[in-house]
């Protein structure tokens, strides 16, 4: 049998990340015992393993964004389902140590229409990065901006460098750290949604900390 | 709004009542669930390795839900386990069928497969994922409880009015109730509603399987080119859409393009190829095609993937073999017989299959004395009432035939055609029978005398109840059904002209109870016939009018 050397390397991230996906939910079987000697670790590895699931299913779909266009898997989802979702996830992977909230702006439809997959993995690699940087407060909004769903997540972190906020504002590439792929990543994401010749965008900026926005049409 | 107000107000779901069934094929994996499961509450967790247990243990206890890897390794994947399960009726639109997909392609073959299941998630997932997921799963059941309770009682307009209901009152579930009522509308025949209310969807969205839709009520109504030209469309945007690929084929056979019918069939095959009916309908069109290595890997697939399928028939045996026997291979089909033998020894059908199949190979190899015995076995299963597929049998008339059984060979041709007598294709494959005889004169006059008295009777039947003699037209057309026993099209118009009668006569028990044997023959023999949910909605609706108690099935 001959392998092609990328679907070689394609297979061994998806076994690797399924390998991880099992690690990770071992991991999350160890009750904390509230000792800190214990604890702290056990948290450390486990939000560390996540955030390596999460970059390996990055990588597998930029390699395949490389290679192929992306067809997002559009359908009616409710974002109220969706922000409770990832206040659900990014409160496990905080244990505590930073203090999540979420809101609903009331404009807010019951339904819109997104790839709810690829919406969530962007939106949980911006709160791991979050989760790295942010002091003490992290919140999920979702609201109505220029007639598009506006998924957020603000942080109270130093905020982004300026070069980070130039790259994803200038359309160049950005790719020196795990930062610059998870926000390209969210970059394609956002573009590869589009409705009636509008296409979705990511937005940054800085306001008392990071604030990263997926406006979805 | 904080989201987390939400779930203590408006729902609360009882994990600790609630029996889960989890079918992975992985160990680790089976653990892992089971104790995600239990950190929510989840205490009575079944788990399954593959689909065969899955079935075995749903058959032994009902579950309320069901998390199943797509892949299970060898055997039947996610999807047929999920297609099994809701066609045997094994599980209730109630129960939730979660998906678990590890591939990123499949994932969209799942989520788009015109069976799909309540939800998926991709793996690795996190247990608030999965918490989350089935959350809002339940409670949309929840929502739907109504819809599904009258669509499970076959009363479709009342489950389209609770999908009404729905629409006016949550808009969290209006794009779900939309869904679910295009279908009904679909079911009922109601193809130009069913063409607006999708128009609607595609207009807040041009989401897929709206589209999808669409393409089908335009079929439905005849209009092939804005069908065709909708799921070309389509599959441009989501090229994983398998269902997509099969109307497609529908539609190319309606327009006589067998080609492009192949193509398209071919095109969804490759994307999803343990789905049997997929591969059987790719075997019949390259068969009659001329295409014979297509049509030979196809049937051969059927066999290999439906292994244990309850969609696997003796007839896909005989196809398979029919193919090898066209190209002259005799050891192909000695050894696919010999490779089945203890399945088609299991039931009648299975037997007939093998006889008639051993007995054309004979034929074919200059042994008509062995042709003769297998005849002789053939002979005692229709005694006792044993019958396989038109096809099946006209390839017996051909083996009779060239063992100069005449008598026996007319007889059964005459059987095939009263009870097809409107079908063109099968008529012509019966002339080609006498045609390789040599018989071409007798195959005349049996062919027209087998169809000429149901055709008389079943048209005379009609032209009655159009003029409203309703009571004259029952006994014409029950005579058609004693001379063609096993007519779909004879039997549905028997059960239209009883219901009629009764609906100007009044309730009538014992016609009533013919039309619903009738209708479900012609079920069994026809599935998804495109009269069936009409004519029992009729049904229903006098059953209810004169307040009888539906029978149990069986």
């Amino acid at each position: 049998m001959k392998f092609d050397s990328t679907d070689l390397y394609a297979a061994l991230i998806h076994e690797l990340k399924n390998d991880l996906g099992l690690l990770s939910m071992t991991l999350e079987s160890i009750p904390l015992q509230g000792d800190a000697a214990h604890d702290e670790p056990v948290d450390a590895s486990r939000m560390l393993c996540q955030g390596v699931v999460d970059r390996l299913q990055q990588a597998l779909l930029i390699y395949k964004a490389i290679n192929q266009q992306i067809h997002p898997a559009i359908d009616a989802y409710s974002p109220h389902d969706l922000v409770r979702e990832i206040q659900d996830r990014a409160t496990a992977l905080s244990r505590g140590r930073i203090q999540i909230e979420a809101t609903l702006a009331e404009a807010v439809p019951a339904l819109w229409f997104f790839d709810r997959d690829l919406v969530e993995m962007a939106l949980i690699n911006a709160i791991h990065n979050s989760l790295a940087h942010a002091c003490s407060a992290l919140q999920i909004k979702a609201s109505m901006v220029e007639g598009c769903l506006a998924l957020s997540v603000h942080d109270d972190s130093a905020g982004y460098p300026e070069h980070i906020l130039n790259s994803v504002a200038t359309n160049t590439s950005y790719r020196s750290s795990g930062t610059g792929l998870g926000l390209q990543f969210s970059k394609v994401i956002a573009q590869s949604h589009d409705n009636r010749g509008r296409q979705g965008e990511l937005r940054l900026h800085n306001d008392q900390g990071a604030v990263y926005s997926l406006l979805l049409p | 709004m904080n989201p987390a107000s939400i779930r203590v107000s408006d729902a609360f779901i009882d994990y600790g009542e609630l029996r889960a069934l989890v079918v992975d094929d992985s160990p680790s994996m089976r653990n892992a669930l089971r104790l995600t499961l239990s950190n929510f509450g989840v205490t009575k967790v079944q788990l399954a390795s593959n689909a065969a247990e899955a079935i075995f243990q749903v058959k032994g206890k009902p579950c309320d839900f069901i998390l199943c890897d797509f892949n299970l390794g060898e055997g039947r994947d996610g999807q047929q386990l999920l297609e099994e399960m809701r066609h045997g009726n094994l599980i209730s639109l109630e129960t939730v069928f979660m998906m678990v997909t590890a591939e990123a392609f499949y994932e969209k073959v799942v989520a788009t497969a015109e069976l799909a299941p309540d939800d998926y998630m991709i793996k690795p997932f996190s247990p608030e994922v999965l918490r989350n997921r089935l959350d809002s799963i339940l409670l949309r059941k929840r929502a739907f409880r109504e819809a599904y309770r009258h669509f499970i009682a076959q009363n479709l307009e009342a489950a389209i009015a609770a999908c009404d209901e729905l629409i006016r009152t949550k808009p969290k579930y209006v794009v779900e109730a939309l869904r679910f009522k295009g279908d009904l509308l679909v079911a009922l025949e109601r193809s130009e509603e069913a063409e607006a209310l999708y128009k609607d969807v595609i207009q807040m969205r041009a989401i897929p399987w709206a589209r999808l839709g669409l393409a089908r009520t335009l079929h439905l109504q005849k209009k092939e080119d804005a069908a065709e030209e909708e799921l070309r469309d389509v599959l441009k945007h989501a090229p994983e859409m398998v269902a997509a690929y099969d109307l497609l084929s529908e539609v190319c056979l309606a327009k006589k393009d067998v080609s492009a019918a192949l193509d398209a069939l071919k095109k969804g095959v490759a994307i999803s190829s343990k789905t049997v009916r997929r591969q059987q309908k790719l075997g019949e069109v390259a068969h009659g095609n001329g295409d014979l290595d297509t049509a030979r890997t196809a049937f051969a697939n059927v066999l290999n993937k439906g292994r244990h399928s309850i969609f696997v028939t003796p007839t896909d045996f005989g196809n398979l073999c029919r193919v090898q026997l066209e190209q002259g291979d005799l050891k192909a089909v000695a050894e696919t017989l010999k490779k089945n033998k203890s399945t088609l020894q299991a039931s009648p059908e299975g037997k007939l299959v093998m006889a008639v199949t051993q007995g054309m190979a004979h034929v074919q190899a200059g042994n008509l004395q062995e042709a003769a015995k297998l005849l002789d076995e053939v002979a005692q299963l229709r005694a006792a009432g044993t019958r396989g597929d038109a096809q099946l049998m006209l390839d017996l008339a051909g083996v009779s035939m060239a063992n100069g059984r005449y008598e026996e060979a007319d007889s059964i041709v005459s059987e095939v055609a009263r009870n097809a007598h409107d079908s063109e294709a099968l008529l012509t494959k019966a002339k080609r029978v006498y045609e390789q005889a040599g018989r071409v004169d007798a195959g005349a006059s049996v062919l027209s005398a087998a169809t000429s008295n149901v055709r008389k009777l079943n048209n005379e039947g009609v032209v009655l109840a159009q003029r409203g003699d309703y009571q004259t037209a029952v006994d014409k057309l029950l005579a058609a059904c004693d001379e063609a026993p096993r007519n779909p099209r004879i039997m549905l118009n028997a059960v239209w002209v009883i219901l009629k009668y009764i609906d100007q006569a009044g309730m009538d028990e014992k016609l009533m109870g013919i039309a619903s044997c009738n209708l479900d023959e012609a079920e069994r023999l026809s599935p998804g016939h495109s009269r069936i949910s009409g004519l029992r909605l009729h049904m229903k609706d006098l059953e209810s009018r004169y307040g009888i108690q539906r029978r149990a099935a069986g």
